[in-house]
């Protein structure tokens, strides 16, 4: 496979996971904070400052947001670099660039995918269809899923495909922690609850479609210490980090044909990184969440740096 | 003109005694081989193909069967429209089509190979010599030079219509990259989806191993010493009007798409750049102009090429398809003697007729053009995409007058050929929702490889959709039409 082409796959799995975890994001945030039981977390303008925190590290002031704005900033603006629309626009020329690679089926979703936003009627989305729009985006984005886990052959532009899709999603899941994690503290004690047991754990979950499964387990209503467990350190949970680090450690395989990676590989590097957080414990982990969220970060970005020098330099 | 039946979606179908119809014979009744189809599509009222029209246009849509047209100020995203109504060539019809176009294709890489050897029809005096050292097509550096295989035109794509004399005519020889074999198996498969039904009455060839048999001739034409040959298909990029068919291609053939910037030479072989490091390049299908592809030999800021490529080409340590310098025979000049090509170097008759030429560059010749614009077409010899034609009697005096001006100005640079009236199809038009007649050619498409020949059974049916227009070329707003090619039973 090109070295470019493999890039683009790379990327565009990154994209398409990215589009549907910000519009996951928007959506159970946005409705969370509708019956929110306190009344900090009910306001619209904590919950705009937290979408524009997960989507672009804005930082909180207290300049007044426009609604309208920021929800169409997010999602539908072309000009804005970390809109859903742009993401899509990507992940679709890169899959343009790798047309003969991927199966008629996946291209066509992706092109379908990309014809749904572009044409998607701002006024409309304005309007009160916030719901509608970021529904059809998780929705087209599990179509994605399926596609490409069911019509690409599983050699190694699948395993670029979902290194990109796994780095991402660990990216992604750190950043909505962060997120929650920081509406958390902020929301804390104005309806008696305290850090622990603070509603936004729920709403967490929920943005990482994991609060059913997470009762499953736990049985509890979700605290501050199960929540984090659960996201990042589970597994089974398909979307913690360990679980995306698993998969990226598979993926890579494929790739090194080397039952054990040399140093300064790629295939090294994620063995070391997974290793470091197969074996991290929670209570570690939340005496300084916020240290732990900017490692992480670190390592997975050290590791797409390295695979991009491995395998995308061209 | 009258009335041609009481089908619905045929109401405002007005045959024009003085154009052949596919369909409809003199006497207004629908010809043998189309009965069947005719019968079946009146089982559907017009709001139907309204319906089956716009799912087939979201099917290409959806597909991202698209190409772009470069506006004034935004890249639009067309898809090439697609007609519901078939057309249909009997096997013995084409028998004679197949037959031509190999021979034309085969004298064709005959002359190629001559005019870059001993140029023998040069001296003898059938070609002038003025026609190919006037060509900036024709390439010196390749003097000489002998391509694997003794293959040129790996790729030819016959330009054919038939006139009201219900003859068929060669319009153009396209060898340097002819493009449109991907419409005609997206037009298969639409309409497929769109109407399956239809394909149970009849027995038509498949088109879809055009890309297996591509393959295999670019396999034939490998470099010396190389066991399994890596092929690939180059391409100017995403962005160029007709990825969707490099893409098709690279894909069905299950070789890489690559660009420019993936390749690179080094001591003299060609290599792309490979996730698990440098892979050796043996045959190349190039989609990129004679002009791009080595900034060292040819256009010097081009980004879209490989630098070394034609050293490499030279040394024959790959292969490029079709050669370059193929461009210099597919000039509209040189048309014009084809029949003579052909039998100089097959010693055989033309099996498909040339329309009638007059060159522009003879001084008695000019002179019946300069006198006749108006009953001719002037074509200048050099320009794809059906740009710069001017047809006579759709001129006004002061255009007519524009035209003799310029053709005396530079008369090399035309030719000039009688009216020839392609024959018309019926064509679904979303205006009025009924068939209407519309022009329509045909293009083949041939393969030629170190003893292997190919013919792609079907073809892709251009259709010009406004009314009277005789263009049909896409870029100037044509359709096309799946192109069924009978079995014979």
């Amino acid at each position: 496979m090109l070295a470019r082409v493999a890039n683009n796959l790379f990327w565009m799995g990154r994209y398409i996971e990215r589009a549907e975890h910000v519009a996951r994001y928007m959506n159970v945030n946005y409705f969370a904070s509708l019956d929110a039981p306190n009344e900090l977390s009910q306001s619209r303008q904590f919950v705009l400052q937290s979408l524009l925190f997960m989507a672009d590290d804005f930082s909180r002031n207290d300049h007044e947001l426009n609604e309208e704005q920021v929800l169409y900033d997010i999602a539908l603006n072309p000009d804005n670099a970390f809109s859903i629309i742009n993401y899509v626009k990507l992940a679709r020329e890169n899959a343009n660039s790798a047309r003969d690679l991927i199966s008629t089926e996946l291209y066509e979703a992706i092109n379908k995918f990309y014809h749904f936003v572009l044409n998607y009627p701002v006024e409309q989305f304005q309007k009160g269809g916030l719901y509608d729009f970021t529904v059809q985006v998780t929705e087209n984005v599990s179509v994605l899923r399926g596609k490409i886990r069911g019509t690409l052959l599983h050699d190694e532009v699948y395993a670029i495909i979902m290194l990109g899709v796994n780095l991402e999603r660990a990216t992604q899941v750190i950043r909505i922690i962060n997120s929650k994690f920081k509406d958390a503290v902020l929301a804390q004690g104005s309806y008696g609850d305290t850090l622990k047991n603070s509603y936004e754990w729920t709403t967490l979950l929920k943005c990482a479609e994991s609060y059913d499964m997470m009762r499953r387990f736990y049985r509890e209503t979700p605290t501050s210490f199960t929540t984090l467990e659960f996201l990042i350190l589970n597994p089974d949970c398909p979307r913690s980090v360990m679980n995306s680090l698993n998969q990226v450690s598979l993926h890579i395989r494929k790739l090194t044909h080397e039952k054990y990676p040399q140093k300064h590989t790629s295939g090294f590097l994620i063995g070391k990184v997974r290793a470091k957080y197969q074996y991290k414990i929670i209570e570690e982990i939340e005496i300084d969440l916020e240290s732990f969220i900017q490692n992480i970060l670190d390592d997975l970005n050290s590791i797409a740096l390295k695979l991009e020098k491995e395998y995308f330099h061209y | 003109m009258k009335k041609t039946n009481d089908n619905p979606t045929f109401e405002s179908y007005n045959r024009d005694p003085k154009l052949f119809d596919e369909i409809f014979d003199e006497n207004d009744n629908v010809r043998d081989i189309y009965k069947t189809l005719f019968n079946l599509y009146s089982e559907h009222s017009a709001k139907d193909f309204g319906r089956l029209n716009n799912k087939a246009k979201s099917s290409f849509f959806n597909q991202g069967i698209t190409f772009q047209v470069y506006g004034d100020h935004e890249i639009k995203e067309k898809i090439f429209p697609f007609d519901l109504f078939p057309r249909i060539i009997d096997a013995q019809e084409w028998e004679l089509i197949e037959k031509g176009v190999l021979q034309r294709s085969k004298a064709l890489n005959a002359f190629l190979w001559d005019l870059y050897h001993d140029k023998n029809i040069i001296k003898e005096g059938i070609v002038p010599l003025e026609l190919i050292s006037s060509s900036a097509n024709y390439l010196d550096q390749i003097n000489g030079f002998d391509p694997p295989g003794g293959i040129y035109n790996h790729i030819s794509g016959t330009d054919l219509i038939k006139h009201s004399d219900g003859k068929y005519y060669v319009l153009e020889d396209n060898i340097r990259c002819p493009s449109g074999v991907s419409y005609v198996i997206c037009n298969r498969t639409a309409l497929k989806r769109a109407l399956f039904g239809v394909f149970n009455h009849y027995q038509a060839h498949t088109v879809t191993d055009y890309a297996e048999n591509l393959l295999q001739i670019l396999e034939t034409v490998k470099p010396k010493g190389v066991d399994v040959p890596n092929c690939v298909v180059i391409t100017p990029g995403i962005y160029n009007s007709a990825y969707y068919e490099h893409s098709y291609l690279a894909k069905a053939m299950g070789v890489e798409l690559v660009e420019g910037r993936d390749l690179f030479v080094e001591n003299d072989f060609v290599y792309m750049k490979t996730i698990s490091g440098p892979q050796k390049v043996d045959v190349i299908y190039r989609r990129i102009d004679d002009q791009f592809l080595d900034p060292l030999e040819f256009k010097p800021d081009s980004a879209l090429g490989v630098p070394g490529l034609m050293a490499a080409y030279k040394k024959g340590n790959v292969c490029l398809v079709n050669a370059p310098g193929t461009g210099v025979a597919d000039d509209k000049a040189i048309y014009t003697y084809m029949p003579e090509i052909i039998k100089y170097y097959l010693d055989e008759d033309p099996i498909l007729n040339n329309v009638p030429t007059y060159h522009c560059s003879r001084p008695d010749e000019l002179e019946y053009v300069l006198e006749n614009v108006h009953n001719l077409v002037v074509k200048p010899v050099d320009e794809a995409g059906g740009y710069g034609i001017s047809i006579g009697n759709k001129l006004s005096k002061d255009e007519i007058e524009e035209v003799r001006k310029t053709l005396k100005e530079n008369p090399r640079k035309y030719i000039a050929q009688p009216i020839m009236s392609l024959s018309v199809h019926p064509t679904y038009i979303e205006e009025t929702e009924c068939f209407e007649p519309r022009h329509v050619d045909l293009r083949t498409f041939t393969l030629l490889g170190a003893d292997k020949e190919f013919v792609l059974k079907g073809g892709l049916t251009r259709v010009a959709l406004q009314k009277g227009n005789l263009i049909v070329n896409s870029s100037q707003g044509g359709g096309s039409k799946d192109t069924w090619v009978l079995k014979n039973n």
